[in-house]
């Protein structure tokens, strides 16, 4: 008892020398500042678009110190959201450290798929959890374009699937332009170019998936690449 | 000198959590009584553990219409618990505003051991599955958002959510996990059929009854296995395709072309209380779906194997099937008193 009191305390201690880590999330559409709404932006394939709703799940965060070992953040989801400043800022404890590498997967882990009503950033109500086929919506990009069939020439992209074979979570390794020393506090400039998701995609044949299926998991193999480090 | 003064802190800390829980009555706990023959739920209890209050508040928001977007609509509107909560005469489900689904209501009983929900194992969890019908515009077509928001600004559901979960927060976390303690008591092993297993004193089967017995076990046992009387499995049973339905059953959730037309195997229990059968309600006489199995399948690519061949069944096999099933039906469940509808005031 008086050893696990002690461990406790310890735990405590050691908690409390974590030091913040600040994410500032930015998102642009090949490069210009994204705008939802009006403003229309121009897709690899020729067409023109614009965004009403942007928003996805980060998780599993760790940073890798220059000595190569890895250090997890607590695990914790967030939801980020174009339409939401407070989303965009995402705070990790993380010990004191010279970090040169940032690791994060974009989605949410199988195991909380499947694990009942959960909590928080994944509480159903947020609408990024299918009730239908349950899981949740790893990312979603909505908006219109002149080049979709779909009623209203929407574009509705809600991309999810956990399971074998569909699978649309994916692990981001960025490496640091410099080394991060962490000290107290810290800030990282994150950009996420929603532009990477339609790589090799016409809104002609494809404006709109919601469901796990092969063109999820294109979708998600291109935003895998959406994010840079801006500082 | 530190390390003394921390463990002195720590000491402190667990003599005012102690101090602060003592007198306050918090819920209490629900022991669920199962048979030993069966085996573990597959429902984590650990994480939601059944309490009095919790599943007091899990049946007053199953009764409640105010779960659906006019408040006309209650779970307990579909599954009625004289049909094994399954829907009386009702070949397809139907919500607010007269809408109707393309799926008849599934019975509602033992489902602590099933894995996955709905006739296309859609739905992977207890706790998630009343998600479904409360926002299928179809069915109750709530916005979750907003019906939390209903139900925080309900005197009576801050009292019992606070009864049960210590608080007064409602969220739809909580929501879930009291509806899912509401249905985890939902637990049929009190049929007939299960007092001959028993061998309880003065208890057998007649010998037209042993007779369906036989004859279950030898035709249906495969997907219909006991003690739940499924395998919980998904199959083709050979029920032909209606193009004004265009239900393609499993497939829809895996988008795999082995799984077209393939539906949930139901359970038995209580078959003969909760007519219509299969997953458009297409049959409302038990011995239509006799039938289908002895000549009306159609064996399209996903077919089930065990059932390429059908199942012939004579007209004596047939009515003493029939009356192997009467033996399924649990009037103890049916008439449970925990788990009547009740009067939502407010």
């Amino acid at each position: 008892m008086r050893y696990c009191l002690l461990l406790i305390s310890l735990f405590v201690l050691k908690g409390a020398k974590a030091q913040t880590l600040q994410l500032n999330l930015n998102h642009t559409v090949n490069g210009v500042p994204m705008a939802l709404g009006n403003t229309t932006y121009l897709n690899a394939a020729g067409d023109t678009f614009n965004i009403t709703v942007f928003r996805y799940y980060l998780s599993n965060f760790s940073v890798t110190d220059i000595a190569g070992n890895t250090i997890k953040a607590a695990p914790e989801c967030f939801l980020v959201s174009e339409d939401s400043l407070n989303s965009k800022r995402i705070t990790l404890k993380l010990p004191e450290g010279r970090y040169k590498g940032l690791s994060f997967m974009i989605g949410i882990d199988s195991l909380l798929n499947c694990t009942g009503a959960q909590s928080g950033a994944l509480d159903p109500i947020y609408g990024m959890f299918w009730t239908w086929n349950s899981g949740y919506i790893m990312a979603k990009l909505e908006g219109t374009s002149p080049s979709s069939h779909l009623p209203g020439h929407i574009i509705e992209f809600h991309i999810g699937g956990y399971r074998a074979p569909h699978i649309t979570q994916r692990i981001v390794n960025l490496t640091l332009p410099q080394t991060l020393v962490l000290k107290s506090s810290a800030k990282i400039n994150l950009t996420a170019d929603a532009y990477t998701w339609f790589n090799g995609i016409s809104f002609r044949q494809v404006a709109g998936f919601m469901t796990p299926g092969t063109a999820a998991d294109r979708i998600a193999d291109n935003y895998q690449h959406m994010f840079s480090v801006k500082n | 000198m530190i390390r003394k003064a921390v463990y002195l802190l720590s000491l402190f800390c667990l003599w005012l959590l102690i101090m602060g829980k003592a007198g306050e009555p918090g819920p209490e706990y629900y022991t669920l009584k199962l048979p030993d023959s069966l085996p573990k739920p597959v429902y984590d209890f650990s994480k939601n553990p059944l309490t009095k209050q919790g599943i007091a508040l899990g049946r007053y928001l199953f009764y409640d219409p105010k779960l659906s977007k006019d408040s006309s609509v209650s779970c307990g509107f579909c599954h009625q618990q004289f049909a094994a909560f399954g829907h009386f005469d009702h070949a397809l489900s139907h919500g607010i505003m007269g809408r109707v689904t393309s799926r008849s209501v599934p019975t509602l009983f033992n489902l602590i051991w099933q894995k996955d929900f709905m006739w296309d194992g859609g739905v992977n969890h207890l706790e998630v599955q009343p998600i479904s019908p409360i926002t299928n515009e179809d069915e109750m077509g709530m916005d979750l958002k907003e019906l939390i928001t209903r139900l925080q600004g309900n005197k009576t559901y801050k009292r019992m959510f606070k009864d049960a979960f210590g608080t007064e927060e409602v969220n739809s976390q909580r929501m879930l996990k009291a509806l899912s303690q509401f249905m985890a008591i939902m637990i049929s092993f009190e049929s007939r059929y299960d007092s001959v297993m028993r061998k309880e004193p003065g208890v057998t089967f007649t010998p037209e009854e042993q007779g369906g017995y036989r004859t279950f076990q030898q035709k249906c046992a495969a997907c219909h296995k006991e003690p739940f009387f499924t395998d919980f499995s998904m199959r083709n049973n050979g029920l032909p395709y209606l193009p004004s339905m265009n239900d393609i059953g499993r497939m829809k959730i895996t988008n795999n072309t082995a799984d077209y037309l393939k539906f949930k195997v139901p359970s038995l229990r209580n078959v003969l209380v909760s007519s219509p059968y299969m997953h458009d309600g297409r049959f409302f006489d038990i011995f239509q779906v006799f039938a289908m199995y002895d000549h009306g399948q159609e064996k399209g690519n996903t077919i089930d194997p065990l059932l390429k061949n059908g199942i012939p069944l004579s007209e004596k096999e047939q009515r003493q099937l029939y009356m192997f099933l009467n033996t399924l039906t649990d009037k103890k469940f049916i008439n449970n008193k925990d788990l009547k509808e009740i009067m939502i005031e407010d």
